[in-house]
């Protein structure tokens, strides 16, 4: 056989189509029966002194055989009727002639004609059914690979990607998907070599409204050279598939109708999936608003009627009870309402700004500040609440100017030297200490108290964290939330660490910015 | 809405002007002692009638007012007096308190306050009122400047400063006790050209302190209102 036509080399793993089956076409199919005929002729002549005419047959029979196996139905059907046409002319006597001298050879014809038909028959049926069988499995494999590539994409863009790509490689035809969302039909995507015309748009809600395919190979817009599948999920509809399938493939034939189907279902429960875990994602966002909205509201109402509840009682107690309470005493329940009414007045400042931090209200005013300022701000606000002579202040000698908004950054180190001086022992020593590192000031807030565990480090600056220990210390688990929204719109950096020898630090980066022009200033 | 309480004719006489019952109430209470007489008006139209009327010594103004706005009862009362005026308010940004002092109040407090530093800043604020001449020798703590000599010490040791920083501390002085913006100081002591360039004064304020405050980290003497000013502490 020659080489270079040989018919059955064009197996290609990533083809699943019946024009890839190998079948020659059938003008050379004639050819080759007829070769085949002559070569049994050709043998049988050589073999002619040996061999009676009527077991000719056989080697005739063998090439309709060898025809139905390599060529096809029609092939292998007429090289039975050369067959019978050759052994007649170059064997039957008298030879060289199409006349017989006994009609005995006429059964002899009529079997080897019809049983080649009948060969030639059963051979070509067992093998269409065989590629059949092929074309149904690489349809499978498809499929397959179809569904795990859309199982893999997370997000409806990623599934689209996925969807058009694999189809337009499968298929080997460029694909679009059109889609309905919100009130919009939409082409979603579509691969880069299919140009699409308005008329293909209307087709396509055509066949979305209707719920039918339509184009090529369907009963309606058939002059289409696109083939239109609804995508369909339970009860919606979802949008439509557009293939543009290679000329040779029948759009209408089952297979091609039934891959099609296969992928736009596949196509939609992916789709299904992606919107149903998407909402289960915004269902779960909405729930753990809730829950921080539960918590604040508790924070809100604890924080607030705690002190409450103690300068109520206060003022009861010295109202009614007024003349009989030793002055000690007396002075002791005032003194505890007013705390108590400093710390209600401090609790709703917190609020107030971390409600303006997350209304995105609370944006910084920089101006050169004095670090020394800042720092003594803060302390007379921490000091004159809690008493002085526990911290301890280091600053870098020559600091410049830095850009802050002091009143912000104030309420920052409050917050940070309350915190402190709340968890520290005591008499526990709290350090302040700033100092210039790589373009920034550092601020570090260092106490001796009992640290935090270090898997929550990073968690002490959310809303709502409170340290396991000590127990009994009041917060709102407000302060430090609030220190990390205003360090970071200065454009800084908050973080903490557990000292060595026990106690917590705090450290405030923030940007040094323009160098600060102090020197000019007289 | 006033109350004019003609049996304590010679007492410094103090007007509320604030809409809140509750704080009224209050203030009336703490106030109305033998050492003040406490007159009221729950809105701003009868605040500028009663500071007519009244004549008082001392205003104190909130400026959440439900008919005008503080800032404009101030600018109004500046029309024809000199009056001291104490804005007493819950607003907490410091633009508003920076708008009413520019205006010209004396000060401000920010409720919830308590009446020891109320009846402080009124003192200061009747001080000035009363007796218009500024002392020539002030004495705060172990500060003393001494205006006519130009001479400042601290613990009987004299401290130089520049001219800037002795101009700075002598506004501060003559005004002990009251609130002062930073573009009011800028304004007189640079000039108007320095008013955007607030790290000027910033800057000779940490000086100063170097040099008068024994711990600049814990001024006792030269105090920041943060966002808002400067204020030396009065001399009682």
């Amino acid at each position: 056989m020659n080489e270079g036509q040989r018919p059955y080399g064009r197996s290609r793993r990533s083809s699943y189509w019946p024009s890839d089956t190998p079948v020659p076409p059938v003008r050379y199919g004639f050819l080759y029966a007829l070769l085949l005929v002559a070569a049994a002729t050709l043998f049988c002549e050589q073999l002619r002194p040996y061999l009676s005419p009527i077991n000719m047959v056989m080697a005739y029979l063998l090439v309709v055989v060898l025809a139905a196996v390599w060529l096809g139905r029609k092939p292998a059907v007429a090289s039975a009727f050369l067959g019978v046409l050759a052994f007649d002319f170059f064997f039957v006597p008298p030879r060289f002639s199409l006349r017989i001298s006994d009609t005995e050879y006429l059964f002899t014809f009529l079997a080897l004609f019809i049983v080649g038909i009948v060969i030639s028959s059963l051979v070509a049926r067992s093998k269409e059914r065989l590629e059949a069988l092929g074309v149904r499995e690489r349809q499978t494999a498809a499929l397959y690979q179809l569904s795990r590539d859309l199982a893999g994409a997370a997000d409806t863009p990623a599934l689209l990607e996925a969807l058009v790509g694999n189809l337009g490689a499968s298929l080997k035809a460029p694909v679009a998907v059109f889609l309905q969302r919100g009130p919009q039909f939409e082409l979603a995507a579509h691969s880069r070599e299919l140009p699409l015309t308005p008329s293909d748009r209307e087709i396509a809600l055509w066949c979305f409204r209707s719920r039918r395919p339509a184009g090529r190979g369907s009963d309606s817009f058939t002059s289409s050279p696109l083939s239109f599948v609804p995508i369909k999920a339970l009860a919606n509809q979802l949008g439509v598939l557009a293939v543009r399938l290679p000329d040779e493939e029948d759009p209408g034939g089952a297979p091609m109708r039934r891959l099609l189907d296969a992928c736009a279902t596949q196509a939609a429960l992916a789709l299904e999936r992606v919107r149903l875990t998407g909402e289960a994602q915004q269902l779960q966002i909405l729930r753990a608003r809730e829950n921080l909205e539960r918590a604040l509201l508790n924070s809100v109402s604890h924080d607030l009627r705690t002190p409450l509840a103690t300068i109520t009682g206060v003022l009861t107690a010295v109202l009614d009870e007024g003349e009989r309470l030793s002055p000690a005493a007396r002075q002791e329940l005032l003194e505890t309402a007013r705390e108590e009414a400093g710390r209600l007045n401090r609790f709703v400042g917190n609020l107030l700004d971390m409600s303006r931090l997350e209304a995105g209200a609370l944006r910084p005013q920089l101006e050169l500040c004095d670090v020394q300022d800042l720092i003594g701000c803060a302390l007379a606000a921490v000091e004159k609440r809690l008493g002085e002579g526990r911290i301890e202040v280091r600053l870098a000698p020559e600091l410049p100017l830095i850009p802050l908004d002091l009143v912000l950054m104030i309420q920052v180190l409050v917050n940070l030297l309350d915190n402190a001086l709340k968890y520290g022992p005591p008499d526990g020593e709290v350090e302040v200490s700033c100092r210039l590192a790589d373009g920034a000031l550092l601020i570090e807030v260092a106490d001796r108290g009992p640290g935090v565990p270090a898997a929550d480090l990073p968690k002490i600056f959310d809303k709502f964290y409170r340290t396991p220990e000590p127990e009994g210390v009041g917060g709102t688990g407000l302060g430090l939330s609030i220190c990390r929204g205003i360090v970071e719109a200065h454009g800084g950096g908050i973080r903490a660490e557990n000292r060595e020898g026990g106690g917590l630090k705090v450290i405030i980066k923030v940007p040094q910015a323009a160098p600060a022009r102090g020197d000019e200033a007289r | 809405m006033t109350g004019p309480e003609t049996s304590k004719p010679n007492l410094p006489r103090i007007l509320v002007i604030d809409d809140e019952a509750a704080i009224q109430r209050f203030l009336k209470a703490a106030l109305d002692t033998v050492e003040f007489s406490v007159h009221q008006a729950m809105n701003g139209h009868a605040g500028l009638a009663a500071a007519v009327a009244v004549r008082p010594d001392v205003i104190l103004l909130d400026l959440g007012l439900p008919d005008l706005d503080g800032v404009e009862v101030i600018r109004r009362i500046r029309e024809w007096s000199q009056v001291p005026i104490i804005v007493v308010s819950v607003r907490e940004r410091e633009d508003d308190k920076v708008k009413a002092l520019d205006a010209g109040a004396d000060d401000y407090l920010t409720k919830p306050f308590g009446t020891g530093e109320l009846l402080a800043r009124i003192k200061v604020a009747l001080r000035r009122s009363l007796k218009q001449a500024p002392e020539p020798v002030l004495n705060i703590g172990e500060l003393q400047v001494d205006l006519p000599h130009r001479r400042v010490t601290v613990r009987g040791e004299e401290v130089q400063l520049t001219p800037t920083e002795y101009e700075l501390l002598r506004m501060l002085a003559t005004h002990a006790g009251k609130v002062l913006t930073h573009s009011q100081i800028l304004k007189q002591i640079w000039g108007v050209a320095y008013m955007e360039q607030p790290h000027v004064l910033r800057v000779n304020v940490s000086n100063l302190r170097r040099k008068i405050e024994a711990d600049a980290s814990r001024p006792q003497y030269l105090l920041t209102e943060p966002g808002v000013g400067y204020r030396l502490k009065s001399g009682e």
